[in-house]
């Protein structure tokens, strides 16, 4: 494995943390981690990927809103059985108050929704790309 | 001049937490019906809110993180999508009640029935938070809710006893007529608007608009320390009008009109203007704040690109948020629910979700993972706890107060 090397309580310090991408634009939410036993039970449990989005955090609500929230996951996924959006762990550049990446946020699967919101709805309205209003344009 | 510009985020925050809609009927009622008997409760609110404001700023200054971010990682998915849903819904009644209260200020002005003001209102709400930039926002709406300094001219141009009026406010007594459950439950609501989150909401996430990094750490103060004492003193200013010019002739507050009453009486038409002027920025200021923070709190719990620092198109589903809040809002308002009620309720309601966005505030505040050596000092520290359990108190005590009153009736 060759992320290892740094012992980590990744509850409190990887779960439920911002997912900022090489742009330094927001990727979503650390809503559950992909753990791997190494060997045969010895050493602690190694991190191997970042799961995010409804697939991931449904689970984590759990429920009655957790199995509603996961089969609207599974219904407008365009795979029969998709599973949570997984980012795996290589991808990660550095993490503390947030957890930063080395991809944009367009190649991660977790960004879908944000896609099709943008396209069908917000670009279609008069001024969605208006950069004078943001701090860049001044 | 630029020292000035650098704290109209808290300026606009506190005139949006202080004196909106709710607030300036809340206030004048209170002075018409309590004199001064309940300023002390404004002044601990105003404490409460410099300490939490201040913190919720350095953490977002220091680490980047906003308010809901902590309470996420904090409370978890599950205890921080209750307080989501909590704080969504009070926050939509809140933004339901500006917008309505934005429109009574024109219907004021303009005697144009509030409801056909309405649909407009919303409409430029959205058209504010889609195009105008946020530091320009900022600094229009909060300026301009400055005009509500007319009520310390109203204090000023009335003549009135000072001594007695200082006395009422430092030895604090029941008027006869009045109960103490009743008493208690105006206290709860007073206090619960010093402290709404969604000032922390909104605060530390235009901290993050504004690019704050630990360089700003003086601005902060500065926001925190000039803004909301001044949003405190201008609803102090209204109680006290309200309690030399209402109070006497036993008139009571329901209506927006019966607000502008003491202004009008001593100042005639122009004070009135500029009193509308005022009240229209400050229910506009508190319409923007409450419709940017339904879209703050929902992008920062799921994660997703928030903010006017990007361009709409970089932050859809924060853009669809807010325009879904703004415009089920003004449906909601349109149902003629009196919009002065809606934020009595919500106010009183967001009382008693206040532990659970405060608790991850003074956590993270003490973090040394988020904030290195910028962690709360020990002052900081022992205010902070002091008021939580403050916080606990009245987070418990509110529901059952507000039954048993009838909601101060």
């Amino acid at each position: 494995m060759e992320y290892a090397g740094r012992m980590i309580d990744a509850g409190l310090q990887l779960l439920d943390r911002q997912i900022i991408d090489v742009n330094g634009e927001m990727a979503g939410n650390v809503d559950d981690l992909e753990l791997t036993f190494p060997g045969e039970g010895t050493g602690p449990p190694i991190v191997t990927a970042i799961l995010a989005g409804p697939g991931a955090l449904s689970r984590r609500i759990g429920g009655r809103l957790g199995s509603w929230l996961e089969s609207v996951h599974e219904r407008l996924h365009p795979h029969p059985d998709p599973g949570p959006a997984r980012i795996p762990f290589g991808v990660v550049k550095k993490f503390n108050a947030a957890v930063e990446l080395t991809l944009p946020r367009a190649e991660l699967e977790v960004d879908r929704l944000e896609k099709w919101v943008r396209d069908t709805i917000i670009s279609k309205i008069p001024g969605a790309e208006n950069e004078a209003a943001t701090e860049e344009g001044g | 001049m630029k020292r000035i510009l650098a704290i109209t985020l808290g300026i606009l925050t506190a005139i949006g937490g202080f004196v909106d809609i709710g607030d300036l009927v809340a206030n004048a009622e209170t002075g018409a019906r309590f004199r001064m008997s309940l300023a002390w409760v404004v002044v601990v609110g105003i404490i409460g809110i410099i300490v939490y404001a201040e913190m919720s700023g350095r953490v977002a200054a220091v680490s980047g993180r906003p308010v809901f971010d902590l309470v996420r990682e904090r409370l978890g998915a599950r205890v921080g999508l209750t307080n989501l849903i909590a704080s969504l819904f009070i926050n939509f009644l809140t933004l339901t009640a500006e917008i309505a209260g934005v429109a009574l200020a024109l219907e004021l002005a303009s005697s144009v029935n509030y409801l056909l003001w309405i649909p407009v209102v919303a409409f430029l709400v959205w058209i504010v938070i889609w195009r105008v930039k946020f530091e320009t926002m900022e600094r229009i709406f909060g300026l301009m809710g400055l005009m509500l300094i007319v009520f310390g001219v109203v204090v000023w141009r009335a003549h009135p006893d000072w001594g007695s009026l200082i006395h009422g406010a430092t030895h604090p007594s029941l008027p006869r007529g009045e109960g103490l459950p009743t008493y208690c439950y105006f206290a709860i609501a007073l206090f619960g608007a010093a402290m709404t989150p969604y000032e922390v909401f909104f605060f530390s996430s235009g901290a993050v608009e504004e690019r704050w990094s630990p360089k700003d750490l003086n601005v902060n103060r500065a926001n925190v320390f000039i803004g909301f004492p001044l949003g405190g003193a201008i609803s102090l200013m209204l109680m006290a009008g309200a309690s030399i010019v209402l109070a006497p002739r036993g008139i009571s507050v329901g209506t927006l009109s019966q607000v502008a009453l003491p202004t009008t009486v001593v100042l005639g038409k122009i004070g009135l203007a500029v009193l509308l002027v005022g009240v229209f920025a400050a229910t506009f200021g508190a319409a923007l704040e409450t419709g940017l923070s339904a879209g703050y709190i929902v992008s920062q719990y799921f994660g997703w690109q928030w903010g006017k620092f990007v361009p709409p198109k970089k932050a859809p589903r924060f853009h669809l948020v807010v325009m879904v809040s703004i415009a089920l809002g003004a449906l909601l308002g349109l149902t003629t629910l009196d919009p002065i009620k809606v934020t009595e309720y919500s106010i009183v309601l967001s009382a008693a979700a206040l532990p659970l966005t405060y608790f991850p505030i003074l956590v993270v505040a003490n973090d040394p993972d988020y904030m290195g050596d910028k962690v709360n000092s020990k002052v900081m520290n022992f205010i902070g706890s002091v008021y939580f359990v403050i916080l606990v108190v009245i987070s418990v005590a509110t529901i059952p107060l507000m039954i048993f009153t009838k909601a101060g009736a």
